[in-house]
């Protein structure tokens, strides 16, 4: 089963202007997005898709307060539709849709639909960096940043999901699905990537209780830690809350700032995550401050050192 | 330094929060804002701290959007937690059976709304 990972995020939202203005702040693009909701794209084509929490359209919402109705995942093949649909329709209810596409639901019932994945291929660099005993990545004369410089989401990295029960959570897309766990956070839980992706985690769940089910957070790949924190701090600008970071995170490696939403989770900007094969050796560490994140910063408002020289009145 | 204790304290004026609408106000030193709203005509001051993590995390997506999308109540943006505007207890969501932080209130005869902490 060549699972991708997430081609979009479907949420149920209270406040649809709201959810809109956010969505276009953090940088997605509407497509075909009218009064109704519909999608916000990163560069890729992935994205998020809200409608009002009252759309017949929209998949039925969670037992709890939380705002996430489907997880849309994109597959390389028609053939891996049909491995899915084999698989899963041994135990539960499978419908194929009229465009190819199946939904069902999880053990912990969260929606699910498997698409041919509508992701566009892209071709643009990763961010450069320039150091002593390396070749240089930029050209003489290229520069590494600048005001206006383009800082827009890549494409859908992640999802992370609070469910009640991990073992089950996690059995389900490793057996069923064909899911790899990559570390795991001991009081946490897992980190999963699905077969066809080398990202370090396209799947993370929590630990909580049921009256918390639900999508802790999403995230989006930028194009390096420059990015990530440009267009974070443009964010902060905005009037948008900052929730946790900018820093960095280590197991995956990747670069993280959490903020705030109206769609009930928070969405993050990550960079920079680690690849892997199915020849990786999973680790595990206690979940902590210090387990999560190598550094961890806070913005502050722009501030330069200079003034009067020491002494001086101050006007 | 002098009145800056009293500075420290002060919030807003009390027109600026009108019927059913929540701000936060920011005061010099502290770690957490602090949300006054306005319901049935009372002003209610709350600290910016959901009670779900450790120490309080801020509530509002972005500068003084406090409220879930009817505005019925307080909405803690991180996991759409929902209190109750008058009481602050938690009525939907990961902190249920908590309640946010009152902060006192005093409105001078001028209008002016001062935190008491
Ligand atoms: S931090 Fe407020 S609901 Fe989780
Ligand atoms: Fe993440």
């Amino acid at each position: 089963m060549n699972i991708i990972g997430p081609d979009y995020l479907v949420f149920g939202v209270d406040d649809l202007p709201g959810s809109i203005e956010y969505l276009t702040k953090f940088g997605l693009k509407p497509v075909g997005v009218d009064a109704s909701g519909g999608l916000f794209e990163a560069l890729d084509g992935t994205g998020v898709i809200i409608r009002a929490k009252s759309d017949p359209a929209l998949p039925a919402p969670l037992k709890t307060a939380n705002m996430l109705r489907q997880q849309v995942y994109g597959v390389q093949a028609d053939s891996d539709l049909d491995a899915i649909e084999v698989e899963l329709s041994k135990d539960r209810r499978v419908v194929r849709l009229a465009d190819g596409s199946l939904e069902t639901a999880d053990d912990h019932g969260f929606s699910l639909k498997f698409q041919i994945t509508r992701r566009r291929a892209l071709s643009m660099p990763a961010e450069k960096i320039n150091a002593p005993g390396a070749p240089a990545q930029r050209a003489p004369n290229e520069i590494g940043v600048w005001e206006e410089m383009p800082a827009a989401p890549r494409s859908l990295s992640h999802v992370v999901l609070f469910v009640p029960d991990i073992a089950k959570a996690a059995d389900f897309y490793c057996q069923r699905l064909g899911f790899v766990v990559t570390d795991t956070l001991i009081g946490a839980g897992p980190f999963l990537r699905p077969k066809a992706n080398d990202d370090h985690h396209t799947l993370f769940f929590i630990r909580t209780p049921d009256y918390m089910q639900g999508c802790e957070h999403l995230a989006f790949h930028m194009g390096g830690p420059t990015e990530l924190m440009v267009a974070g701090t443009r964010l902060v600008k905005s009037g948008v809350q900052s929730f946790w970071g900018p820093g960095r995170h280590k197991f995956g490696s990747n670069w993280f700032w959490y903020f705030n939403s109206p769609l009930g989770c928070h969405f993050e900007y990550d960079a920079d995550m680690d690849k892997h094969d199915d020849s990786w050796t999973p680790r595990e560490a206690p979940m902590g401050p210090e387990a999560s994140q190598i550094v961890l910063f806070e913005m502050r408002e722009k501030w330069a050192p200079g003034g009067p020289p020491p002494g001086a009145k101050r006007e | 330094m002098s009145g800056t204790l009293v500075a420290q304290g002060y919030l807003c004026r009390a027109e600026e929060v009108a019927e059913g609408a929540a701000r936060g106000f920011a005061l010099t030193g502290r770690r957490h804002k602090v949300i006054v709203l306005r319901k049935g005509g009372r002003l209610y001051g709350w600290l910016d701290a959901c009670p779900h993590y450790d120490g309080g995390t801020p509530m509002a997506w972005k500068s003084d959007a406090y409220l879930n999308g009817a505005g019925t109540h307080l909405a803690c943006h991180s996991h759409g937690a929902h209190f109750d505007m008058t009481t602050g207890v938690c009525t939907l969501g990961p902190c249920l059976g908590q309640a946010l932080t009152r902060v006192e209130l005093h409105v001078t005869t001028a209008g002016e709304v001062f935190a008491a902490i």
